[in-house]
């Protein structure tokens, strides 16, 4: 599609949107020359310029370097917005709320587990419910059970068996974002969560077995206790219908707001409301809820990680080392305090497909990495490879503490599916050394790795700019996708 | 417009590529039929509509500000049908469309990983590049699907 926005070089990673007519304030975009010719060919770059024309903005509307088409603002884009005139928007945010990746590490060696994937890859395949409107049958929970996890988020799940305290230390936010009220979700949303906590539903959801394939730097990748050929496990998963429908609920809010409040509107999806406004808070509460659930989803499903391994391997979780190094959400808005022109000042950070990248010494970066920054985990196409860095200052003064998420597709899913018609993909990748198991066949094919852009680029580009710094490249060896 | 009989039938929807999700256009000859196409459009995107069965019934109500949000609020309870009971239809039948509420009948089963095909997972109908407008006297309609 025809993409005539103005577009200046800053230098080999940075490129701005001049601003012009209703933008308040300028887009900046971070990708190499190389991926700028793709990204021009959707509408990515004008959904940058569209959100720079909502009120309240600070800095520039940015776009990470795995900025792709999304619906109102752009995947991997990046807003903040001041709490006295600035909005909150849902599709700021996205409709799977704080869907995010943690990751793992074990006392495992490569050839520890070599032979021993396909049992593994078939025990989480059993042990975690997967693929299309996937449920629990055994654990349904009751609405005052399921307002208790909202509220408490991963720290629900810890208390009531899956993982334990240490974890909670190992995860934005400590597994909790603050406000949340669980009245404020509609009992539609409590429909759908009842029976999918603890499920990875589809879609580019998965949990993948790998190791550590290459080490860039000895020392961070030493604190954070990595270590080549190691044996890690990353979950990739976010709130499940509950999330999806929270959003689309406050969706119907928002588009009243905007329109009581004044607020113009280049695409309906970007719907929002003041954050001083009782719906832009009842929206970031319920938000917070959707967060929480998100959060003790992926505790729950590392719980069911570290028992397929003990499962498989006969050996005890002191042995076996399943230790969570962190875990971030990247589909969020968060309230944090940055410096905007050398005030300090509280924001609403919308990341929406990007990743928080906060440097060493943050008060928010965890304790055991204030000397690393906090961890950053990149996911890859399942058969490529996933990467492990960590923010740095330069993501705090620059794009109030953020990076890229992921590699963005570069194929549509019909594309993608064309290209894998008559091919087996999970045969494919089994030549290659990865043992996949999905739900469906649809699935799998859709997420060919050839649909994604080379996650190593988009990184690059992260690195390169100086917005997070590379620590360590983990390859896989066995997945489940949804 | 009315179909010739014996001739071809009229195309109901498209799915329209969209690299990170799907988009869908629907066609029908009244408001009525563009819905209940739309529904069938997202029934194919989840499965292989042909498999499913006529076996359960659902009736449904939606409310929402204007027509355009009305499509989107009708897929979405689709989608939440699906995600609460596991329910698909296969047919839809609009009883009653006003640009502000509808209600409808939904005929299809629950799905069953056994028999039915696992399509392509749906997290929701959007607002984005939303449009219904009528084209030479036949509805036409634009949905984005976040996948």
């Amino acid at each position: 599609m025809a993409n005539n926005v103005k577009l200046r070089q800053l230098d080999d990673y940075r490129w701005e949107i001049p601003r012009e007519g209703k933008m308040r304030t300028r887009g900046l975009v971070f990708a190499s020359q190389r991926m700028l010719a793709k990204i021009q060919e959707d509408q990515s770059l004008q959904q940058v310029a569209n959100v720079a024309t909502l009120p309240g903005i600070e800095g520039p509307s940015m776009a990470m370097p795995d900025i792709h088409w999304g619906y109102g603002f752009p995947i991997g884009g990046v807003a903040a917005f001041n709490l006295e005139e600035g909005v909150v928007s849902p599709g700021g945010v996205g409709y799977d709320i704080n869907c995010g990746v943690r990751l793992l590490r074990t006392h495992l060696q490569k050839p520890e587990v070599d032979g021993r994937i396909e049992e593994l890859v078939n025990t989480l395949f059993r042990n975690i419910p997967s693929g299309l409107g996937s449920r629990r049958k055994d654990l349904k929970l009751t609405i005052p059970t399921l307002r208790e996890v909202m509220r408490y988020g991963a720290g629900w799940a810890v208390k009531n068996g899956y993982g334990h305290q240490g974890d909670l230390e190992h995860i934005e936010a400590n597994g909790r974002i603050p406000g949340a009220d669980p009245e404020l979700v509609s009992d539609f949303a409590m429909d759908r969560g009842k029976d999918q906590l603890g499920t990875l539903g589809s879609g580019n959801h998965f949990v993948e077995v790998g190791y550590v394939e290459e080490v860039f730097d000895d020392d961070i990748a030493y604190q954070l206790g990595l270590h080549r050929g190691q044996v890690t496990v990353i979950v990739h998963t976010g709130s499940r219908g509950l999330g999806h429908q929270v959003c689309d609920d406050y969706i119907k809010v928002m588009l009243k707001a905007a329109a009581k409040y004044g607020i113009e509107l280049p695409d309906r999806q970007l719907c929002c409301a003041p954050l001083s406004s009782p719906e832009g808070k009842r929206y970031l509460a319920a938000m917070a809820a959707a967060a929480n659930f998100a959060f003790a989803n992926r505790q729950m499903i590392t719980h069911w990680v570290r028992e397929s391994f003990e499962q498989v391997l006969q050996m005890g979780p002191k042995d076996l080392g399943l230790e969570l190094i962190y875990d971030v959400a990247h589909n969020i808005a968060k309230i944090e305090e940055h410096l905007v022109n050398g005030k300090k000042k509280k924001l609403c950070v919308h990341r929406k497909g990007a990743t928080r990248a906060f440097p060493p010494g943050h008060p928010e970066t965890p304790a055991a990495y204030q000397k690393t920054g906090q961890p950053v985990l990149i996911p890859g196409d399942m058969g490529r490879y996933s990467f492990v860095l960590v923010g740095t200052e330069q993501a705090l003064t620059e794009t109030f503490g953020s990076t890229c998420h992921g590699a963005g597709r570069e194929m549509s899913r019909h594309a993608a599916l064309k290209v894998a018609r008559g091919r087996s993909i999970v045969q494919e990748l089994k030549a290659k050394g990865i043992i996949v198991r999905g739900a469906g066949r649809a699935t799998v094919d859709e997420e060919i790795p050839e649909a994604y852009k080379d996650v190593e680029a988009v990184v690059e580009v992260a690195h390169g700019a100086g917005i997070s710094k590379k620590v360590a490249k983990l390859k896989p060896l066995g997945v489940i996708k949804g | 417009m009315t179909a010739v009989p014996g001739g071809p039938r009229p195309i109901k929807y498209r799915q329209l590529s969209h690299t990170a999700d799907l988009g869908l256009r629907i066609w029908g000859v009244t408001p009525e039929e563009l819905f209940e196409n739309a529904g069938e459009a997202l029934t194919a995107v989840l499965t292989d509509r042909r498999r499913l069965r006529l076996k359960e019934t659902e009736e449904i109500a939606v409310e929402a500000p204007d027509l355009e949000a009305l499509l989107v609020a009708w897929l979405n309870r689709l989608l939440y049908l699906y995600d609460v009971d596991a329910f698909l239809g296969r047919e839809f039948q609009i009883l009653e469309l006003q640009p502000q509420f509808l209600k409808a009948r939904a005929r299809g089963e629950t799905y069953d990983p056994e028999r039915h095909l696992a399509g392509t997972a749906i997290k929701a109908a959007t607002y984005h590049h939303l449009e219904i407008k009528n084209r030479n006297g036949r509805w036409e309609a634009t949905v984005i699907l976040d996948l």
